[in-house]
């Protein structure tokens, strides 16, 4: 009799213990997945005046963390290309060039990457990141070693604008490839498909533009009448 | 000798063809009569230092667009309002260039005309308030660089007076400047009277009037 109820009682003891050790373990696992809620409960029960605002709430989460670098330069190099077609949509308008239609090619170019620059800034906050004027790529750092003339002739200005739309495009490509494929620690599709509805596009629409551009240029200034061909082209430029 | 000749005829023709380009890029210098150009040379450069200033509050108003938007800080009326300004303050540098180019300037150093690095100074704020008193201060800043343009085209050691130019930025830009600067002063004294009494939910309400 006692020896069955010494075992009863040992078995009791061990049921108990594995029920606390797998409960402790269920709280553990949740615990860890909604730590927004437990940094809210903490705060909430928290009587210390100087205590810190819950830090899991954040919009953070996925890939923005460690990309969010790439980002940040990307819409540098926005706000760089935006201000390089202005001079070059400048030089067009003055009395010398007189080539509007060229001016307003590059002002359009200008104010398209001013607001993409914008909206990025707009996606970046949104995941939950911050915005870092500072960085930028250090190919593009070392654009300016070679000195930068933006004063050019017209088939080697759309040729330039060309050069900078593929730049643009490519790095896009790249932000695309870091969050999806390139990395084993986190995916996060849904900056690749922002890159992929917003940007990629649009690039694919302007490098094919311009391509055609530099096809007709071409072709008009290899004939006889290169500077007629170049004001009817302004003049059409005008139109789009 | 024959051969020679014919390798001779081929190379001279060979370099006559690539010395006369199949493109015609470029075009001959033109003559233009210049004096229809009559703006001096210091009131040229202080335009053109005044085309970076413009662009250089645009990046500080981007700043605190970018500021206001972060999740942590959460004011989408404040980040409108300071994104609005940023893009208004260049296209007031579009303003100057275009002036310039219709008085014949800018012909030349326009790859210098902007500078790469206009990275803004502040990035962050404590409170909505700190960075309207901030952007009061920027555009007062911006407002004291127009009137010294103004003065050095009025007044400079050649002796020559710019009119249309002086009148333009009294008229046009000065303008704007005053009346920026007034509704962002109404804005500093609302909000802080807010904030005086009812902290973040002043700040908050003022914030979805903004949105509006």
């Amino acid at each position: 009799m006692s020896a069955f109820t010494l075992t009863g009682a040992e078995g009791i003891m061990k049921t108990f213990v594995a029920f606390v050790v797998f409960t402790s373990f269920c709280s553990f696992v949740l615990a860890a997945e909604e730590s927004c809620f437990n940094d809210v409960v903490r705060a909430c029960k928290t009587t210390n005046k100087m205590s810190q605002f819950p830090i899991a709430c954040s919009a953070k989460y996925g890939g923005i963390e460690a990309d969010q670098e790439y980002l940040q330069k990307y819409v540098n190099h926005h706000f760089i290309r935006s201000f390089e077609y202005l001079l070059m949509s400048t030089h067009y308008a003055n009395y010398e060039k007189n080539r509007l239609g060229f001016e307003k090619l590059f002002r359009d170019l200008s104010d398209d990457t001013w607001d993409d620059a914008i909206e990025l800034i707009q996606y970046i906050t949104k995941r939950g990141g911050e915005m870092n004027f500072n960085l930028i790529s250090e190919d593009i750092r070392s654009e300016e070693l070679n000195g930068n003339n933006f004063e050019l002739y017209e088939l080697q200005s759309i040729a330039k604008a060309m050069d900078i739309e593929k730049k643009l495009a490519t790095e896009a490509f790249q932000i695309h490839e870091d969050v999806c494929r390139k990395n084993d620690k986190f995916y996060d599709p849904e900056i690749s498909h922002h890159m992929e509805e917003e940007f990629m596009p649009k690039h694919r629409d302007t490098i094919r533009k311009l391509a055609g551009y530099t096809t007709d240029l071409s072709n008009l200034l290899k004939g006889p009448d290169s500077s007629l061909a170049l004001f009817f082209f302004d003049e059409y430029l005008l139109k789009q | 000798m024959k051969t020679t000749v014919v390798a001779l005829c081929v190379f001279l023709s060979c370099s006559i063809a690539i010395g006369s380009a199949v493109l015609q890029c470029e075009h001959k210098e033109l003559d233009i009569p210049k004096e229809w150009k009559d703006m001096v040379d210091p009131c040229v450069h202080s335009m053109r230092g005044q085309i970076e200033e413009e662009l250089k509050a645009a990046m500080q108003y981007m700043a605190m667009g970018a500021h206001f938007s972060k999740d942590t800080i959460n004011r989408p009326g404040f980040a409108k309002m300071f994104f609005e300004s940023a893009s208004e303050e260049r296209q007031h540098a579009i303003k100057l260039i275009s002036y310039l180019l219709m008085r014949g300037e800018l012909t030349s150093r326009v790859s210098e005309l902007i500078k790469r690095n206009l990275a803004p100074k502040t990035t962050s704020w404590v409170t909505g308030v700190e960075a309207l008193k901030d952007a009061l201060k920027l555009e007062a800043s911006v407002t004291k660089k127009i009137r010294e343009v103004i003065k050095v085209c009025e007044d400079n050691p050649t002796k020559y007076n710019d009119y249309h130019l002086v009148d333009y930025l009294t008229g046009d830009f000065l303008d704007e400047q005053y009346h920026g600067q007034r509704d962002i002063a109404g804005k500093v004294s609302t909000l802080e009277k807010l904030m005086e009494k009812h902290g973040a939910l002043g700040e908050f309400l003022f914030d979805k009037k903004l949105l509006e």
